[in-house]
């Protein structure tokens, strides 16, 4: 059964909606700067790809809905009406129960800022009272904590919350696999399809980690590149200078349909989904196979999958975080699976950064905006080669290029892996 | 009511009105004192914990859901699921919790 996708919506650091992004995607514009959102001044990781939140459109949504989401439900949100204008998708137009809902999360509110400073605030109320004890603790959360806290922090919420401004009652779906989330939930919305369990399914990732736990944690684990003074160069996947990732924050959010559903209502077709894999590498949380096996097995699944060769994909959105570790694996995976005839593979995380769980996503748009339109993304600050990165990186300008089928990969600590294969209409 | 000082009575109905129109994000015109606040203003159970929790200043203590639940049992025949939820039974409300509150305190030895 064949799946399309009519709809696209975005949320990140460089814009806002589909056909910015494509702009930004061609110009090869960088959403990196100083981070902004609280006063990182005295932390070792001062830079961020962070969302302007003054150019969210208003009226994306109700005001009422909007006090019941954390930051990443706010961005899967904006993200999600912005798909489903695009893709003509009114009331009425599916049945209810015959749309579905499959996202990626990553912590969701239980890591924003707020909820942080209101746990702060409860201890606070506890050394004022005489020192910390579980009793006092529980007293003061009661008196200084909004219910609606609780509400902000569970990660299956911004599922939900589609589910109940899109009226999509079919099934209703959390992908939480860190990296691979927002991957791993679009492959798992064209399975629903594919058994004919609904005509619709609302798909993507959200995530907004760009909050003193959420960078504090990455730096912990040497993620993050450190090139303070200058973040517009920060992130060089690729590059033999590359030092980590910069963390990002933003959504991805895709209509995919059945075909025929779609071919009915007449909608505009503006890709398709025609491969998933997902996989595990079972062998350590933050280290890939040294082989880098499990990446390579889960690209060719993926392109079996969708009834095609690796001779027939023609450009790869790479994982290509900017760590040391990861560009150099997924190279060797690539080639792996390519050979000698490995096709151009860029990172376009070079511009947006790091969604985290919201990455597969926002790259799979990413990727279908740059097949339909004939070109593809650039991977901006290359400048000197890594002799283990031994790829066509389409370094620093956008290429045109008639593609008709690529790869998207994600990866994931924990050895998650998704791959998904994506078509021009 | 009559127990209430006039002033303070006006007082706290309009910000009242002002924490459920805040609450309930709607345009302050439209709690009017008769307005039902599930049936008119689109309030559902969750709203009801966020406005308890933002009339903790105007009562001057943390209300406390369950008595909230109590306490609208004995008020309206549907409890807190059905109609009949008004601004002016919010402001009830108020005057009921903050005279147990006082109550309460002479009561208990600390």
């Amino acid at each position: 059964m064949s799946v399309v996708v009519t709809g696209m919506g975005v949320v990140c650091a460089t814009a806002i909606g589909r056909d910015a992004f494509a702009r930004a995607l061609q110009t090869g514009r960088c959403g990196a700067g100083i981070l902004r959102g609280f006063d990182a001044s005295g932390f070792p990781v001062r830079i961020a790809c962070e969302v302007d939140d003054s150019s969210l459109p208003d009226d994306a949504v109700p005001a009422k809905a909007r006090k019941l989401m954390s930051r990443a439900t706010l961005f899967a949100a904006v993200a999600a009406r912005l798909a489903s204008d695009d893709a003509g998708l009114a009331a009425g137009v599916a049945e209810p129960e015959r749309v579905g809902v499959a996202f990626g999360a990553g912590g969701m509110g239980s890591v924003d800022r707020e909820f942080l400073e209101t746990q702060l605030a409860a201890i606070h109320a506890c050394e004022a009272a005489g020192g910390f004890t579980w009793d006092r603790f529980s007293d003061a959360y009661q008196r200084l904590v909004n219910p609606l806290a609780a509400i902000r922090a569970l990660p299956n919420l911004a599922a939900g919350t589609l589910g109940i401004l899109h009226d999509a009652q079919g099934p209703n779906l959390t992908v939480a696999t860190a990296c691979t989330s927002g991957t791993q939930a679009i492959g798992e919305a064209l399975r629903a399809l594919q058994r004919d369990e609904v005509d619709v399914m609302i798909t993507g990732g959200a995530d907004a980690m760009v909050n003193p736990t959420g960078v504090l944690g990455f730096h912990l684990l040497g993620a993050l590149s450190r090139r303070n003074d200058d973040p517009e160069h920060a992130c060089r996947p690729f590059d033999q200078a590359r030092d980590g990732f910069v963390i990002g924050e933003g959504a991805g959010a895709l209509v995919l349909e059945r075909e025929e559903f779609a071919r009915a209502r007449g909608a505009c077709v503006v890709g398709r989904v025609t491969g998933y894999a997902s996989a595990c590498d079972a062998y350590r949380m933050t280290d890939e196979r040294p082989d880098a096996s499990g990446a390579a097995r889960t690209m060719r699944t993926a392109v079996r999958d969708a009834r095609l060769a690796p001779g027939d994909i023609g450009y790869i959105n790479a994982h290509g975080t900017g760590t040391r570790m990861n560009d150099r694996l997924e190279t060797l995976a690539i080639r792996t699976v390519f050979g000698g005839s490995a096709p151009p593979t860029s990172s376009t995380k070079s511009m947006v950064g790091h969604v985290l769980a919201g990455a597969g996503a926002v790259e799979a748009i990413a990727t279908l905006i740059a097949l339909a339109g004939g070109w593809l993304p650039p991977t901006i600050n290359y400048t000197a080669p890594d002799p283990e990165c031994d790829l066509d990186y389409v370094p620093n300008v956008a290429r045109p290029a008639t593609v008709q089928a690529a790869l998207s990969n994600s990866f994931g600590f924990g050895g998650q892996n998704a791959c998904l294969v994506l078509q021009s209409p | 009511m009559s127990m209430v000082p006039i002033t303070g009575a006006v007082a706290d109905a309009a910000a009242i009105r002002r924490i459920i129109a805040d609450v309930l994000k709607v345009a302050p015109d439209r709690v009017h004192p008769e307005a039902d606040l599930v049936r008119d203003l689109g309030a559902e159970s969750i709203d009801f914990l966020d406005l308890l929790f933002s009339l903790d200043a105007l009562v001057g203590a943390r209300v406390l859901p369950e008595r909230w639940g109590a306490w609208l049992k004995q008020r309206l025949p549907a409890g807190s699921a059905g109609p009949g939820i008004t601004p002016r039974v919010i402001e009830e409300f108020v005057v009921f919790y903050r005279s147990s509150l006082s109550q309460t305190v002479a009561g208990e030895p600390s």
